[in-house]
């Protein structure tokens, strides 16, 4: 059934609410801690074969992990052009498949 | 020898050039493909590349070696002091 909607009836227009919701935020700190699993992975198999890697020691310098992290970064990300310098995550585009773990200091 | 049993979990539709590139680098065509790589230290960066998107876990493997089909004779003397590990 057509159900008219402004999206369906003008051209490109997508919505996306200013608001992530709760279901979202807990699918979020799946990936964050998936991702955390990943690297754990990496890093134990390279310490058992007594080897090194400098992508996976930049990242345990510089990246925060998930029970680390405060929810401000975990959910929203740095934006100026905002009025409080933040917007949801949601917002960021491929948001569930790329890493946005760390602000601008101060923000 | 370990290996890194490395599973996409996650398409990369939509994601860079450079994730796709590190995928096909990999040899992971579709969702839920799964390879072995050695455990090393450029496998490890091409997974840090494509993190967000595969699962991965180590797994030790014994080298496969095939029955060599004969044995070599010894004297009783010599296979005795084997066993008793001289």
């Amino acid at each position: 059934m057509f159900k008219p909607s402004s999206p369906l009836f003008s051209g490109l227009l997508w919505k996306i609410p200013w608001r992530i919701s709760s279901p979202q935020k807990a699918r979020q700190r799946k990936r964050l801690r998936s991702v955390d699993r990943v690297v754990d992975a990496v890093s134990a198999a390279l310490m058992r074969s007594g080897q090194g890697s400098k992508a996976v020691d930049r990242w345990y310098r510089e990246m925060p992990r998930e029970e680390e992290m405060v929810s401000k970064d975990k959910y929203t990300i740095f934006d100026k052009k905002e009025k409080t310098y933040r917007k949801g995550i949601h917002k960021l585009p491929k948001w569930t498949r790329v890493s946005q773990r760390v602000n601008p200091p101060g923000f | 020898m370990s290996y890194f049993r490395i599973t996409l979990v996650r398409s990369a539709i939509g994601l860079p050039r450079r994730t796709t590139d590190v995928l096909k680098a990999l040899g992971l065509k579709k969702r839920m493909a799964q390879v072995f790589h050695p455990v090393s230290p450029s496998v490890a960066g091409q997974i840090m590349k494509v993190k967000e998107i595969v699962s991965v876990q180590e797994e030790v493997r014994l080298e496969r070696k095939p029955d060599p089909g004969y044995y070599i004779e010894k004297t009783s003397g010599a296979e005795w002091k084997e066993q008793r590990g001289y």
